[in-house]
């Protein structure tokens, strides 16, 4: 059976946010934690495009008011020894 | 319109409901978090009558969907043990009960010390706890290191450990207790705001939503960092400030450290979910009163900095994301949950720091509460009149930033 893969961070393809928002996890709130999309270390950046326009589709709405989940620090992922590292004096 | 519109595609989440609000309910529960959505399939198990559950979000929006997800019970206070033991046993069977699986896991928690004090103090309660039944030990700074190898060896003193504690995933929680209450006929409205509360001859007689009027004799303030705001609509003042907390998620990782580890001297929490991530926060040592959710880069800078102490390899790690939530805390840090004094049928669940690991037992003992008028032993210390008679609980063992100036 073929797959098509949205999100590679997490493995999410079409066929799951399918069946996700057909058990009720519309909103891409709720859609984003049952399935892990965005939450990996490309944050959505990859994928948050098509998957608002999918969930547009399933949810016979318009891809406007599909909002995104707001985006989280950092942009990329970061060190913590980076991030922690003390200022040069 | 799409041709592949699927059914279901109106819900926000498994259990929530579209329908129109109906003109009366038995009981309004405001906040649909883990305090109001596990209220509301209390109050359900016990056939309490047409329930409604009202958020200004998704459920699970505010802190529950924003927490450590860590679950203890072994604090420092009969009270405090009491309230958490309870909740502890219920999570030991919450996957069954709700017939959703939360992935709690009792990986033990263990309580850092690390200073001398802090060893002292955690072995001071020992007792206590053991008489309630708690599965705690005491360890030394080896066993502590062979619990935690990658701990760096200058943090440990020793600690206590708590086996059959751990952790739990907080979203799959709040889907657990929403598709359970929804399955016993409570309506769950997201996307809801109640912008009034009606009283009338000392009682609550009415809501007032975005949606529409709704009539009742009981509602539940259980709106989390909103809880202050919602109790004034009906005339109610709830003594807590309102903090920000931040918290992070790494990268995923082999397993490397398995209990849940609360350390007061990085005044941090974190553990390893079934992921690999470790998942965490670290507390300012001044609380910040703010009702904002955004970020800050000093918290991911405070957090970076403390969990690299605490555990030396992390340094290497990359902090995938890092959000923030709000807690409202109270004088003593403990929740308030009783009726309101002199507003009949308006009942108070808020105040909660600890609010993941209680909500099991805080949802079970406020149905009883409801459901029979009176307070079972293991709430009454949590009413409201602590704050007026000064009897405030005293609770030594939390990893909180004590606060200042409370309902100023």
């Amino acid at each position: 059976m073929t797959k098509t893969m949205l999100c590679l961070c997490r493995d999410v393809s079409v066929e799951d946010v399918t069946r996700a928002v057909s058990q009720g996890y519309g909103d891409m709130e709720t859609l984003k934690r049952f399935t892990g999309a965005f939450t990996g270390p490309c944050q959505g950046k990859t994928c948050l495009d098509s998957i608002r326009r999918l969930v547009a589709e399933l949810t016979g709405r318009s891809v406007d008011d599909v909002p995104a989940p707001p985006g989280r620090p950092p942009v990329s992922p970061l060190r913590l020894g980076t991030l922690g590292a003390r200022e040069e004096p | 319109m799409s041709p592949r519109v699927v059914a279901g595609a109106s819900a926000v989440l498994p259990g929530t409901t579209s329908r129109d609000l109906a003109p009366v309910y038995d009981a309004v529960i405001i906040g649909a978090g883990l305090m109001g959505l596990g209220l509301a399939y209390e109050l359900a198990q016990r056939g309490f009558g047409r329930l409604a559950v009202v958020d200004s979000a998704y459920p699970g929006s505010g802190a529950s969907g924003r927490n450590g997800e860590m679950i203890r019970s072994a604090f420092a206070s009969s009270e405090w043990i009491g309230l958490f033991d309870d909740s502890l046993r219920r999570w030991h069977t919450l996957s069954a009960e709700l017939d959703f699986n939360v992935l709690f896991t009792k990986a033990g928690y263990l309580l850092l010390a690390s200073t001398e004090d802090a060893f002292l103090a955690a072995a001071s309660n020992l007792e206590l706890q053991r008489s309630f039944g708690l599965n705690v030990e005491l360890l030394d700074a080896a066993a502590v290191r062979e619990l935690c190898p990658e701990m760096a060896p200058e943090m440990i003193v020793g600690g206590t450990v708590q086996s059959d504690a751990g952790f739990a995933h907080h979203d799959a929680t709040v889907w657990a207790y929403a598709r359970a209450a929804a399955v016993r006929g409570v309506e769950i409205h997201a996307y809801t705001t109640v912008t009034g509360i009606g009283v009338d001859g000392g009682g609550v007689t009415s809501v007032s939503t975005t949606r529409g009027e709704i009539s009742t004799r009981v509602v539940v303030d259980a709106a989390g960092g909103q809880a202050r705001d919602v109790a004034l609509l009906a005339g109610v003042h709830v003594p807590v400030e309102v903090y920000r907390l931040e918290a992070m998620v790494t990268e995923p990782l082999e397993p490397f450290v398995r209990p849940a580890v609360s350390s007061p001297a990085i005044m941090g929490y974190c553990h390893q979910t079934t992921r690999g991530e470790l998942v965490g926060g670290t507390e300012p040592d001044v609380p910040r009163p703010s009702d904002s959710i955004k970020a800050t880069l000093d918290g991911a800078r405070d957090m970076a900095v403390k969990f690299v102490r605490l555990f030396p390899r992390l340094a290497g790690v990359r902090m995938m994301r890092h959000w923030s939530g709000v807690v409202t805390q109270t004088a003593d840090v403990a929740p308030i949950l009783c009726e309101a004094p002199g507003c009949k049928g308006f009942y108070l669940d808020c105040g909660w720091v600890y609010g993941f690991v209680g909500a099991p037992a805080a949802g079970a003992l406020m149905a009883e509460l409801i459901t029979t008028g009176s307070a079972p032993p293991t709430l009454a210390p949590f009413g409201i009149e602590r704050f007026a008679t000064g009897k405030l609980i005293r609770e030594t063992s939390l990893v909180v930033a004590p606060g200042a100036g409370y309902g100023a």
